[in-house]
């Protein structure tokens, strides 16, 4: 059986000028379907590269990324755009709430896009009934109207995590969901992903540097210089 | 559906927008305001020259004019397919003339003049001649050259008392034999004359109305039929000079200055007898039922006169250069007036160029939840699409008022500035012309909308373009 997410042997650098920085050195990991990871590592190791490469918003400059057995880095820019609408949903450090829109409208965001202004003219209401139901799961439901700077750092990312979820994505990938909160809001954070991992049989892929935060994930995995480490280093750690 | 909302909430939250939008609306207002008054001018124009010119002419090349103008009128009407078609002939006869004449306190005055002889009779079926009289456009009847009854008592009196006068001066030599009894002699009355209105009148201001627009009125101090002018041309085969004495019946005002300030009318067949060429014009002038048909009965006109030495064109051939001139000159003022709306959307490139730059972030997330580079072009394009509607409308509007209004502001400034902005004597309306046309309010519109789309390409395409991961980690 084929994992749900593979990536063989990834290498991506970065080119600035004359300088060239090798992010990932032949990277491979596998991520099973329900599977909540955590990936950890230094500052500069390529946890966020490595995240951005699986959600297809970029391209491994070698080696493949497979999506249940398919292979996905080479897609065309539509088939990796309807991917990332559909099949990933991302959350980030900051959150990146569209400033213009209300709280429920960034949650239908991914909606908006996936259908054109005819269907959703259609499905208006009960698209709205999702956004406002996921809204209410993640305890907002009474701030749907907000604009994202009326909400606390703790709504706005709880808001992200809907709007991830509102598409029902296969995978979720959270990039520091906690780095920017307080611990309580991180907590709260690491809870509500926890639960959709158990509940609803999410497939999580988190990249942290909080290690306190890791021991909720069913694995850890840790990046060194654009590489997974070892399993047996990874225990001694 | 992202894409509207995202247009209207940037539009909404985005006050530089409102800079795009002020430069195409004056952009806009300026080319309707302006574009309307020239059209004013133009249809004014072009109906007075119209009015004054018939639709076809049938001209003769040399100023001898060519013979016998009513068999040339008697060959049309035979012929169906033309007299069906026309509805008035006219004949006439034009010359180059010197005349002279006596304001009331004794100068004198003499100029060049563009004489005109006229059947009144057939040219009040062509038209373009009584309504442009000052006196008889509001009497009924045909107009005549004639002298009033009065008028004429007096000037047969007056060549009584001067035949009397010299026969009382005429010395009798007692050692001579008398002289044989003179023959009575014919008593001669000068002929009617219409004077351009601009050859001997002045405008003299009256007050203003109650919207505060100065109000002139023209002044005639030869009067009618009691005043005489002498007018000189050339006549015969030798081209020698004659002269003759009229006295002014009326006034000839079309409001275009070449023509009120050079022609004089006088009766057709006076004319032909002055310069003895008798049963000669030098065109005749024809109305048509429907102007449409004027290239078909020219076509005509011209296979039957072809071998006669005659030019037959509409009024519009014959005018065509200064309608071209008009024509060219609203062309180029369109053209650099566009360009103020090109300077609106180099506005709109460089103030677009910012807003991408300041939603960089923004694009990175749309694309990250999976929006294709063409959807975020169309965000910034829409945004354009959507400032350019709204800056035309507003645009719309503010010309449309200025130019309903225009005589009013042309009034206040004229108040602030102390001076007078449209002077009416020297373009002989009391106001303003303007004309709204509508295809120029949809071209213009079309043209500024159309712009700001243009200039919104480049922004558009370079948040398009735009790297997902660089976008997002974009500070």
């Amino acid at each position: 059986m084929h994992p749900l997410l593979r990536a063989i042997d990834l290498q991506k650098t970065y080119r600035k000028d004359a300088n060239r920085v090798e992010v990932l050195r032949g990277l491979s990991l596998d991520v099973h379907e329900g599977e909540f990871v955590s990936v950890i590592g230094a500052s500069g190791s390529g946890k966020s590269t490595l995240l951005h490469l699986l959600g297809t918003l970029d391209r491994p400059d070698s080696g493949e990324i497979h999506l249940e057995g398919k292979r996905i880095d080479n897609l065309p820019s539509e088939g990796r755009d309807k991917l990332r609408n559909h099949t990933f949903g991302f959350i980030f450090q900051f959150y990146h709430l569209l400033p213009e829109m209300t709280a429920l409208e960034n949650v239908l965001t991914p909606a908006m896009i996936a259908n054109s202004a005819w269907s959703w003219w259609g499905r208006r209401k009960e698209l709205r009934r999702q956004g406002m139901a996921m809204l209410e799961r993640m305890g907002l439901g009474q701030r749907w109207n907000h604009r994202p700077r009326e909400l606390s750092g703790g709504e706005m990312q709880r808001t992200a995590i809907a709007r991830a979820l509102i598409s029902r994505p296969r995978v979720l990938l959270a990039d520091e969901p906690t780095g920017n909160l307080d611990a309580s809001n991180g907590g709260h954070i690491i809870e509500v992903l926890r639960n959709l991992n158990r509940d609803d049989g999410l497939t999580i892929v988190m990249v942290t540097h909080n290690l306190d935060i890791v021991q909720e994930s069913d694995r850890v995995v840790r990046m060194v210089e654009g590489r997974i480490e070892p399993a047996a280093a990874l225990v001694n750690a | 559906m992202y894409k509207l909302l995202l247009c209207w909430r940037y539009l909404r939250t985005r006050y530089l927008a409102l800079a795009c939008i002020i430069s195409v609306m004056l952009g806009v207002a300026t080319l309707i305001v302006v574009n309307s008054v020239m059209s004013g001018f133009s249809t004014k124009l072009k109906d007075r020259l119209h009015g004054l010119l018939s639709d076809i002419v049938i001209e003769a090349s040399t100023m001898e004019g060519f013979a016998d103008p009513g068999e040339k009128m008697a060959r049309i009407r035979a012929l169906p397919f033309l007299s069906e078609r026309i509805e008035a002939m006219t004949p006439v006869m034009e010359v180059f003339a010197i005349m002279q004449f006596s304001w009331p306190n004794g100068e004198r005055v003499t100029r060049t003049v563009h004489l005109v002889g006229v059947d009144p009779k057939s040219r009040n079926l062509v038209g373009g001649f009584k309504e442009h009289l000052v006196q008889a456009r509001s009497k009924p009847g045909e107009f005549s050259f004639e002298l009033s009854p009065e008028a004429r008592k007096r000037y047969e009196y007056r060549e009584a008392i001067m035949d009397l006068q010299q026969r009382a001066i005429t010395p009798v030599d007692p050692e001579q034999p008398p002289p044989p009894a003179r023959t009575p002699k014919r008593i001669k009355v000068p002929c009617g004359v219409v004077l351009g209105n601009l050859i001997a009148s002045y405008r003299e201001k009256a007050g203003t109305d109650e919207n505060g627009t100065v109000k002139y009125v023209e002044k005639y101090p030869l009067g009618t039929d009691r005043s005489e002018v002498i007018i000189t041309t050339i006549g015969g085969e030798r081209l020698m000079p004659v002269y003759d004495n009229f006295v002014v019946v009326d006034y000839f005002k079309s409001d275009m200055s070449e023509y009120d300030s050079q022609y004089v009318f006088v009766p057709l067949e006076h004319l032909q007898q002055l310069r003895t060429m008798q049963n000669r014009v030098t065109s005749i002038q024809i109305k048509l039922r429907d102007y449409a048909t004027a290239p078909a009965v020219v076509k005509e006109l011209r296979k039957m006169f072809g071998k006669d030495g005659v030019r037959v064109e509409t009024w519009e051939h014959k005018q065509g250069p200064l309608l071209a001139a008009i024509s060219i000159e609203k062309g180029i003022l369109n053209i650099l007036l566009f360009l103020i709306i090109g300077v609106a959307g180099f506005g709109i490139l460089a103030i677009f160029t910012m807003i991408v730059a300041e939603k960089t972030r923004d694009i990175g997330i749309l694309k990250a939840l999976g929006a294709s580079n063409g959807g975020v072009m169309k965000i910034f394009l829409g945004y354009g699409f959507l400032l350019g509607i709204i800056g035309a409308w507003m645009g719309t509007a503010l010309g449309l008022s200025l130019t309903f209004n225009i005589n009013a502001i042309e009034h206040l400034l004229s108040n602030i500035t102390g001076g007078e902005i449209f002077n009416r004597e020297v373009y002989y309306f009391d106001k303003i012309p303007t004309n709204i046309e509508i295809w120029m309010l949809v071209l213009v519109n079309i043209g500024a909308i159309g712009i700001a789309v243009v200039f919104s390409v480049l922004p558009a395409m370079r948040a398009a373009m735009l790297h997902p991961v660089r976008a997002l980690r974009y500070e």
